[in-house]
């Protein structure tokens, strides 16, 4: 199997690591980790959509 | 009465109908019965138990209520840092955890009136899906002895089922609230990364790691998170959004309401009594009124290896004197799984992080514009024998935890909110759990879709056969 769930092991690294860097290949230049709070932020209900806060 | 939901019970103690006394005697007489032999607690605190209820009892009768859970008695997997209680986070060490100050979650709930119980037991430092631990015994299903309860937070959800306590605290760094929720007949919510202070939580992966509820109903969750959510000064990653009234919004119909089902790798390998029992309650959710539409997911895959290696980077980085220092006190599985991460360098780590933080910016859109919720199952298959868990090889038993939590996982490398929510049981009567996705901090939507669906299925009101 190919599933990325199916690779938790030591013998698995090399393969592990393989995907992420094809997946990481066209990552831009100023990608960042600290992006993902921020999609995460800017991805949240508006205020006034049925999640918003009361 | 330790059957019925933690808001009935918190309304009956507001109103003078119930004391906080007998409700914690039937909890602390409940757990002197079973647990035994189901294995939910690491560390009972009846004496200190007993003292705030007889506390909260004399408020009640004088009127003063300190909060929604006043004398409500809760309990906190073993990763929680709880006044008083050493924290053994699942290993043979009887105090593996000392933090700075109690758990910032724990202290917030205990501020709202809550008694606590003890601590519960766990995969051995959270690092296991099915929940069993060689060092504390292994937590049992209450549906059927012998089978996995779903880990890591496998106490939390046998407490919870078995009426040992009215609700309790989980982790979810994979699926760890999730998992034991679907095996054991609860409810699970993993809230939105950030939305839940993880101060005085021991962490596995501190990037994925999630603080949240284990309960009897979606509406006593939805009352557990309001408590739980918001700023804190000790956890720069909680969020300073502000908290909805998570209980008002269960009101709101679910016409209407947008519910993907993905077409792409959710379904694959899943067993069919968990396809049937899913398709049915997403069917029944359209009956109530929701929009049900297939939709292509983006690839989770590539997700399931980011959260690979943060999780196994981090959780090493977090472990890393117990690993070198004593590696032979920790179970076969969990150091295979530990030394993973010794192997991983620091650019690919980023590069993972890095990824994430695109994959999240595409994926919120481009699903997001289409649906509300999201449904799929919460496990592939009802919860195994521990004898078949076990079996083989440590790589072989890696490999097995890793499917068993390929449906979780995807929604901890998003950040996203999951719930997952008993939607039927398998021929040999092993619970099974719907799980709903939503947008970043909308967890309301998703509490009213699961709330919606477990008042009209009512699969809520079975019990394990205990007594």
């Amino acid at each position: 199997m190919t599933d990325g769930a199916d690779r938790p092991l030591a013998g698995d690294v090399a393969d592990l690591l393989a995907a992420i860097e094809r997946a990481a290949a066209d990552l831009g230049l100023a990608e960042e980790p600290a992006r993902f709070v921020a999609a995460l932020e800017a991805g949240a209900p508006r205020d006034d959509e049925p999640g918003a806060a009361t | 009465m330790t059957d019925r939901p933690l808001w009935e019970l918190a309304a009956d103690v507001r109103g003078g109908t119930l004391s906080p006394v007998e409700l914690t005697e039937a909890c602390l007489a409940r757990i002197a019965r079973l647990d035994a032999r189901l294995r939910a607690f690491i560390t009972v605190d009846a004496a200190r138990a007993r003292e705030a209820a007889r506390e909260r009892a004399a408020e009640a009768r004088r009127g003063r209520i300190a909060g929604p859970l006043h004398g409500i008695p809760l309990a906190y997997k073993d990763l929680y840092a709880v006044r008083g209680l050493p924290c053994s986070a699942g290993t043979k060490l009887d105090q593996y955890f000392v933090a700075e100050r109690e758990a910032t979650a724990v202290s917030r709930l205990a501020a709202a009136g809550a008694i606590t119980l003890g601590t519960l037991n766990l995969s051995e430092l959270a690092l296991g899906p099915f929940g069993d631990n060689a060092h504390r015994g292994d937590p049992q299903n209450p549906w059927r002895a012998g089978h996995v309860t779903g880990g890591s937070s496998s106490g939390s959800a046998v407490a919870v089922a078995a009426g040992l306590a009215c609700a309790a605290l989980g982790t979810d760094t994979g699926g760890s609230i999730r998992l034991p929720a679907a095996a054991c007949g609860v409810v699970g919510l993993k809230p939105t990364y950030g939305r839940v202070s993880r101060a005085g939580v021991l962490p596995l992966a501190w990037s994925l790691d999630h603080v949240g509820p284990l309960a009897r109903t979606v509406r006593d969750a939805a009352l557990l998170l309001g408590l739980l959510a918001g700023p804190d000064p000790h956890d720069a990653t909680a969020s300073r959004r502000p908290v909805p009234d998570y209980v008002a919004a269960l009101a709101v119909p679910v016409t209407g309401l947008r519910v993907g089902v993905p077409r792409n790798y959710y379904w694959d390998g899943v067993d069919d009594a968990v396809v049937e029992a899913v398709r049915e309650a997403i069917a029944l959710l359209g009956r109530l009124g929701a929009r049900i539409g297939e939709i292509a997911l983006p690839d989770p895959r590539v997700l399931v290896d980011v959260a690979n290696v943060l999780a196994r980077v981090e959780s090493a980085a977090v472990h890393a004197r117990l690993v070198r220092e004593q590696p032979h006190a920790l179970q076969p599985a969990v150091r295979a799984r530990l030394e993973v991460g010794f192997r991983i360098g620091a650019v690919d780590y980023l590069q993972a992080a890095r990824l994430r933080a695109r994959l999240t910016r595409a994926f919120l859109p481009d699903v997001f514009g289409e649906v509300d919720v999201l449904a799929m199952p919460t496990i592939p298959e009802p919860a195994p024998t521990l004898e078949a868990v076990r079996a083989g090889t440590t790589d072989e038993v890696v490999r097995r935890m890793g499917r068993f939590s390929r449906l979780t996982r995807p929604w901890n490398a998003l950040g996203l909110p999951a719930l997952s929510v008993p939607c039927g049981f398998s021929p040999a009567g092993l619970p099974i759990g719907l799980q709903l996705v939503g947008r970043p901090f909308d967890e309301a939507t998703v509490l009213r879709a699961g709330h919606a669906y477990e008042q009209a299925a009512g699969w809520w009101r079975r019990r394990p056969p205990l007594d």
